[in-house]
């Protein structure tokens, strides 16, 4: 059995009868000591529906799915007291600015030890011994010191790793890691990165990672989700997905990356942007930015289905060779 | 930290002038001549308001007096009431506790008032919970506050009979004082009873005195929940599983009382003002109806004293709230 298990979660905002869904039936699973990359643009609904996972998302959003689980719990219909037990504890989160997601009144020591407090218990003493071997084990410099630290005395290297050490207090199975690195900079990103890896192998963690980084994915991540205005548009193992990309998107996006763009004069881009709650095409959400869509594309939005034993929602999927399949029968393959 | 102390109580010294100067030249210009009202209705004749005059020093020139007056004031000496006789001094000194207790009593109904009402109205945003709760603090605001002490006397003491009209206490109760607040004394005399009826005068002077400042800390405490709610620290705090009423009064509420704790301060100032019109309405023997009557009388010491000593306080209140605010808020406590 999977660890988490997501099936055909939808992430609802706005009124009843006119919702804009964030996140638009997005299924995946997540085992132990496997890490799955989540990519896509900015407003895809990367950090949505891993809030959701999280139970973090507030009224008036709606969350539904026909299974949400962890470890065969069904997350969705326990009391919010069970849930909250498993959250923090059991699934832990790791947000994208550091330097905003510790209180700023209250100490790294009282930060750390509170979620020992809350799920494990234990004496003060315990507490404050597990807490320095946290602090030790995401690679603080002189940890006794920085116990009684306010955030503001941290760099964000380093608030990024307090974060990362009260994440995993509890020793959770399964992390989620949201945009970890990108509001750090370049040098201290590879460090991060290579601290979760670690983390996750040492503890056969599952790690879900979410970036718009695709070189980050493509050497951390086992499995990659490519999500796009809120639907999964393809997933597959990692190393597949950069060899032969069977969804436009996905081929345009490895063509984004700078190191593919030699013998180009400029960097390619993806023309447009992802549509927002308003502007939302009726058929293919990617159709007007997609260089292969026709008019059927514009009708009708294709459904995922199995291509080469890969998840791809598009009605003409790519060949090994990049090229569009089926375009000539006009229908779905 | 004492280099802080030291800067703030150096800004003591120009406000202390200002007091000073601002006092004693506004209460000159007041029309009326303390002397023709001491002499009453029958007047004096010239020669002897020449005598008074020299007396009190008033025919020096004005320049002067202000000298006389700031080198007393430096050794200590306030002058003396010229209704009473007394030194201001010692009449402040026995009355000031009485303002003390109501001002206490007053902020504290606003703080446990104010506060949760406004967590509530922040948590519940939008909703009729907080509706309500911003209507009524608004109507208090706006409420003066003789006309809102009149209503109360109106409906609580007279109608339903609940609570006295005036007073610190029933007449029925002789208390020595000893540490001057009401409250304390009657619980530490023999008599029974002293106590409640000293708690019950003093309901409406404080829920009268309190209103104000209560709907200003409700709004400011909600403003300043909903902006706090809305950082990222407080979504990390929930992604640690924690219970939402912890998450609110921990974590959030720590930081939002930041700038309420600088509104508490200036409250205080609101507080002494209208502690004046409470006192008076509900006859309270403290400091601000002591002032009204010497403002009457042009009792030019007392009103200066008085209001010097007033002053003095509101910089002390605000000086130990931005010692406070260090304790709070740790990103000050540590950029000294």
């Amino acid at each position: 059995m999977a660890l988490l298990e997501v099936k055909n979660l939808t992430v609802e905002f706005g009124s009843e009868d006119k919702p804009f869904r964030a996140v638009d039936s997005v299924s995946y699973s997540i085992d132990r000591g496997e890490v799955l990359g989540i990519v896509g643009e900015s407003g895809s609904g990367k950090s949505v529906s891993s809030l959701a996972v999280m139970g973090l998302i507030d009224f008036p959003g709606r969350v539904t799915a026909d299974a949400l689980t962890f470890d065969g719990q069904d997350l969705l219909g326990m009391p919010a007291k069970r849930r909250r037990e498993i959250t923090g504890k059991d699934i832990a989160m790791i947000f994208q600015d550091p330097m905003s997601a510790l209180n700023p009144c209250f100490t790294v020591e009282a930060q750390i030890m509170e979620a020992l407090k809350v799920h494990e218990g234990g004496s003060k003493k315990q507490r404050r011994e597990r807490t320095l071997e946290l602090l030790n084990q995401v690679g603080i410099p002189d940890p006794k010191s920085r116990m009684t630290a306010y955030p503001h005395q941290l760099s964000g290297g380093m608030s990024q790793r307090i974060v990362i050490a009260m994440a995993i207090a509890c020793k959770p199975r399964l992390l989620i890691a949201d945009e970890p690195t990108t509001a750090l900079d370049v040098t201290i990103q590879a460090q991060i990165i290579d601290l979760l890896l670690k983390l996750q192998e040492d503890s056969d963690m599952g790690l879900l990672l979410i970036t718009h980084d695709l070189a980050l994915v493509s050497e951390a991540a086992n499995r990659i989700q490519v999500m796009y205005a809120g639907q999964l548009f393809e997933s597959g193992p990692a190393d597949s997905i950069f060899s032969a990309p069977r969804h436009p998107y996905t081929q345009a996006l490895l063509e984004a990356l700078p190191e593919r763009s030699e013998g180009h004069d400029r960097l390619r881009t993806i023309p447009g942007v992802v549509p927002g709650q308003y502007d939302r095409p009726a058929g293919c959400l990617l159709a007007p930015r997609c260089r292969y869509a026709n008019e059927s594309c514009v009708a009708a939005r294709p459904e995922v289905s199995d291509f080469n034993g890969r998840d791809v929602r598009c009605f003409y999927p790519l060949n090994d060779q990049g090229q569009p399949t089926g375009l000539n029968t006009g229908g779905t393959v | 930290m004492l280099g802080f102390l030291f800067r703030r109580l150096g800004d003591i010294i120009p406000t202390f002038f200002g007091v000073t100067l601002l006092v004693f030249f506004l209460i000159r210009l007041i029309p009326g001549d303390p002397i023709l009202m001491l002499a009453g209705e029958r007047g004096v004749d010239a020669a002897r308001y020449a005598e008074l005059q020299a007396q009190y020093g008033f025919d020096q020139p004005i320049i002067v007096q202000y000298f006389d007056y700031l080198m007393g004031v430096f050794q200590g000496d306030l002058g003396k009431s010229f209704v009473t006789k007394k030194p201001v001094l010692d009449e402040f000194l026995v009355l000031f506790p009485a303002t003390v207790e109501l001002g206490l009593t007053g902020i504290l109904f606003a703080v446990c008032f104010g506060v949760p009402f406004g967590v509530l109205a922040a948590i519940n945003r939008g909703k009729w919970i907080d509706h309500l709760t911003m209507s009524v603090s608004l109507t208090g605001y706006s409420m003066p506050i003789f006309w809102w002490a009149l209503l109360l006397i109106m409906f609580f003491s007279t109608t339903l009979g609940w609570t006295p009209v005036s007073g610190r206490l029933s007449v029925m109760y002789y208390i020595e004082p000893t540490t001057g607040f009401m409250l304390i004394d009657t619980l530490l005399s023999d008599e029974k009873g002293a106590f409640i009826s000293a708690l019950r005068h003093m309901i409406l002077p404080t829920i009268a005195l309190g209103t104000i400042p209560m709907a200003v800390i409700a709004r400011m405490t909600r403003s300043s929940m909903l902006e706090v709610l809305g950082e990222e620290y407080i979504r990390v705090a929930r992604a640690k599983g924690l219970s939402p009423l912890r998450v609110i009064m921990v974590h959030a509420l720590r930081n939002a009382l930041i700038p309420v704790i600088t509104v508490i301060g200036l409250q205080v100032g609101v507080l002494l003002a209208g502690a004046i019109l409470t006192e008076t309405i509900f006859s309270w023997p403290g400091i601000g109806k002591w002032i009204i009557e010497a403002m009457n009388r042009r009792d030019y010491p007392t009103i200066q004293g008085g209001i010097l000593m007033i002053a003095f306080l509101v910089m002390g209140v605000n000086l130990i709230v931005d010692l406070l605010y260090g304790v709070v808020n740790p990103r000050i406590r540590h950029k000294r």
